[in-house]
């Protein structure tokens, strides 16, 4: 009985070893995993502030006047041109008639000429009466 | 066969009692027997005590003997990378930033041919000097650089030559992506990395350098942006206005801020010529100082407006007052007299407007020397100005007579940095809050408890009613931009030369604030030795100048700084004044 014990004690002896041994390499691995993710996010780190400095060299005001003078027609503000408050921006002119304006714009707006019974012969164009 | 041989022999082939008794204790050791348990354990403690004590020598000796071989990479790596923090605009915008550099090293000791090692790397890096080189190579040093900062493709090359105790560390570099635009208040860093002027000299002064020195591991995001008061925007405007300015009037040299007049932030701060942060060397050159907070000028007219608000606030004069300035003063061999006078008789808004330097002196002179002298200490115009830069001591006379109270009181005998002026000035307008200006992101609150009441708030209104007077009607109509409502004052001060005051060589000044009701902004223009220019009629004095660009920044700031525009006047712009403006006569 003894004796089992003792061998049950020693395979639980050279188990827990084992599993010591199987954690401090699994530790090891993840720690070097840890490691490198690390770098991969110091490295991406800086690439976002390369990135962010390259972006502002760009977009540095001094550079984009020297190319908004070369290739934009701007003219600087006028101070007339600010409004400070909804109240201060000019109306909305009315649209109206939306369909009788587009009608008008055709050259479709006149008024339409109905033939009548009697004056039949004015249909014609008066220019071809002329003598 | 001797005693010795025999004796030997006996020890091959020991007599079987022995065996068995060596046997016979194994079996002991080995049995579980409760009497020789207490000797087993005693065994097995020194067992472990030995191991114990092997494992505790080979920690001291680790700790004692690897520290020097460990200390030589530590040092090399300590001085290749010196993160430093971002440095922000008011906004959020990028001024200053680390990226990332390769530099190369080579260790001496480890160098098998020393010869081929120069020649190799001379190639790859042509703008070495070789022999420079090789008289490093040559020193029994454990570490020295090659070259710092090379590019991708040169490491490559260099990693390709395969040379044995060559290698790469990589570095920081600092970088200013918007170049010019904010030089003098950026500074500059050396090649490792540390502040040599400027903001980046402010930062190592304050906390980088000791947590550097206490070994705390210092990454970029452990490393807070350190955010300015400035903005960018507005920044580049001005520059770019003051540049303009400097080429039209063929000036030395220009200068200019905006300051808020409530907190006393530099919100845009230039002085030309400057410098690109992104090469160091020229930030120390003497022509680039900064002439806002390094150089000391007499500033002139300016100063009137501190002498006003004092005989304003001291109560010797209000604003209906009438002074004789009909005659000039006269000290000894010295006159005192105005460049442009109408009437003998003024009102002190009319001095103000007129710019009479024999009105505004005879006002000092109401407060006294010793009056005038305190008031002058408490404007912080006697001392050096403490901001985040380095700013320079002022000048003026120790001896202080009657004589240097009248020419101080319009701002001759006297040199301070203009930016101490602003100050100053910013006080007056301000409801009288004496704030030392930063350059770094501060609140309205922040300021007022660290400000110091310089006059009375009835005061500050008066003298803003005199600004905008002068603005309107005066000396300062260059810069009354159609609707801001400005408030201004010129300045213009014969420069020294070879101890006479030069007819024709001015440091001029222009001194604007917006809106003059409820001040928001302080714009101070200055050009040194600026020239008449077809326009100018002749003239090289401040309105001509300094105030035609003022107008401009105000123009073209206001609506970025979100100052609204007003087409029809404040109903009441000063409530405790009681002569409007527009009623009263130049």
């Amino acid at each position: 009985m003894i004796r089992l014990l003792n061998l049950a004690a020693i395979c639980c002896l050279i188990g827990s070893a084992l599993y010591a041994y199987h954690i401090k390499y699994d530790t090891l691995y993840d720690t070097e995993e840890a490691a490198k993710l690390q770098r991969q996010v110091e490295a991406e780190r800086l690439a976002i502030s390369t990135l962010k400095g390259e972006w502002q060299a760009v977009t540095a005001p001094a550079r984009v006047q020297v190319l908004a003078d070369k290739y934009l027609d701007l003219v600087p503000l006028n101070v007339r041109q600010t409004a400070v408050s909804a109240a201060d921006l000019p109306r909305k002119e009315a649209e109206g008639d939306e369909i009788g304006q587009k009608l008008e714009a055709l050259g479709l707006g006149e008024p339409t000429m109905t033939p009548t019974s009697k004056g039949a012969g004015s249909a014609t164009p008066a220019g071809g009466r002329k003598p | 066969m001797t005693d010795a041989a025999r004796h030997a022999m006996a020890k091959d082939a020991p007599p079987p009692r022995r065996i068995g008794r060596i046997a016979r204790m194994l079996g002991n050791l080995l049995r579980m027997h409760v009497d020789k348990t207490s000797a087993r354990i005693l065994l097995v403690a020194l067992a472990f005590g030995a191991v114990y004590v092997a494992i505790m020598g080979r920690l001291v000796e680790i700790g004692l003997t690897s520290q020097e071989q460990a200390s030589a990479h530590r040092a090399s790596e300590v001085v290749a990378s010196n993160p430093r923090p971002d440095i922000i605009d008011r906004n959020g915008e990028v001024l200053a930033t680390d990226v990332q550099a390769v530099s190369v090293f080579a260790e001496p000791n480890k160098l098998v041919d020393k010869d081929e090692a120069v020649e190799l790397i001379s190639s790859v890096l042509p703008d070495l000097d070789a022999r420079a080189l090789r008289e490093k190579f040559s020193k029994r040093k454990g570490f020295v650089w090659v070259k710092r900062d090379i590019t991708k493709a040169q490491r490559d090359e260099i990693y390709h030559l395969g040379l044995p105790g060559v290698g790469f560390l990589d570095e920081k570099r600092r970088i200013y992506p918007n170049g010019n635009a904010a030089a003098h208040i950026l500074g500059a860093v050396n090649t490792d990395n540390i502040g040599i002027a400027g903001i980046e000299k402010y930062i190592d002064s304050h906390g980088l350098e000791a947590l550097r020195d206490a070994g705390l591991p210092l990454t970029a995001d452990s490393l807070k942006p350190v955010q300015l008061a400035l903005d960018l925007r507005a920044q580049h405007a001005l520059r770019d206005e003051l540049e303009k300015g400097l080429e039209h009037y063929k000036a030395k040299a220009g200068g200019g801020a905006i300051m808020d007049v409530n907190t006393g932030e530099v919100i845009a701060m230039a002085s030309l010529p400057d410098f690109d942060p992104n090469q160091p060397a020229d930030a120390l050159k003497p022509e680039n100082i900064n002439r806002m907070t390094v150089g000391v000028f007499e500033m002139g007219s300016t100063y009137k407006a501190l002498t006003t608000a004092m005989a304003l606030d001291a109560g010797k004069i209000n604003l209906n007052t009438t002074i004789n300035v009909g005659s000039n003063l006269r000290y000894g061999r010295f006159t005192i007299h105005d460049y442009h006078r109408s009437h003998p008789i003024m009102t002190v808004p009319q001095i103000f407007g007129h710019s009479s330097n024999i009105g505004t002196a005879k006002e000092a002179l109401m407060v006294g020397v010793e009056g005038h002298k305190a008031f002058l200490k408490k404007a912080g115009q006697f001392d050096r100005m403490r901001t985040e830069l380095e700013s320079a001591e002022p000048l003026y006379p120790k001896h202080w007579v009657e004589l240097n109270t009248v020419t101080a009181a319009f701002g001759q005998g006297m040199a301070v940095a203009p930016l101490q002026a602003a100050m100053a000035v910013c006080a007056v307008v301000n409801g009288g809050h004496l704030e030392t200006p930063t350059f770094l992101k501060r609140t309205e609150e922040e300021a007022l408890a660290k400000s110091t009441q310089l006059i009375k708030p009835i005061t500050s209104e008066q003298m803003r009613y005199i600004l905008r007077f002068n603005a309107d009607k005066g000396s300062g109509k260059a810069a009354n931009a159609a609707g801001y409502y400005v408030g201004a004052k010129t300045g213009t001060a014969a420069k020294i030369i070879h101890g006479h005051y030069s007819p024709n060589k001015n440091f001029t000044t222009f001194t604007a604030i917006v809106p003059a009701d409820k001040p928001k902004y302080l714009v101070l223009i200055v050009y040194d030795e600026p020239q008449a220019v077809p326009g100018t009629y002749g003239f090289t004095t401040a309105a001509w100048n300094a105030g035609a660009v003022a107008g401009k920044v105000i123009d073209r700031l206001a609506p970025i700084l979100g100052v609204p525009p007003r087409f029809d006047p404040p109903l009441r712009p000063f409530p405790d004044v009681p002569i409007s403006v527009t009623d009263l006569k130049m």
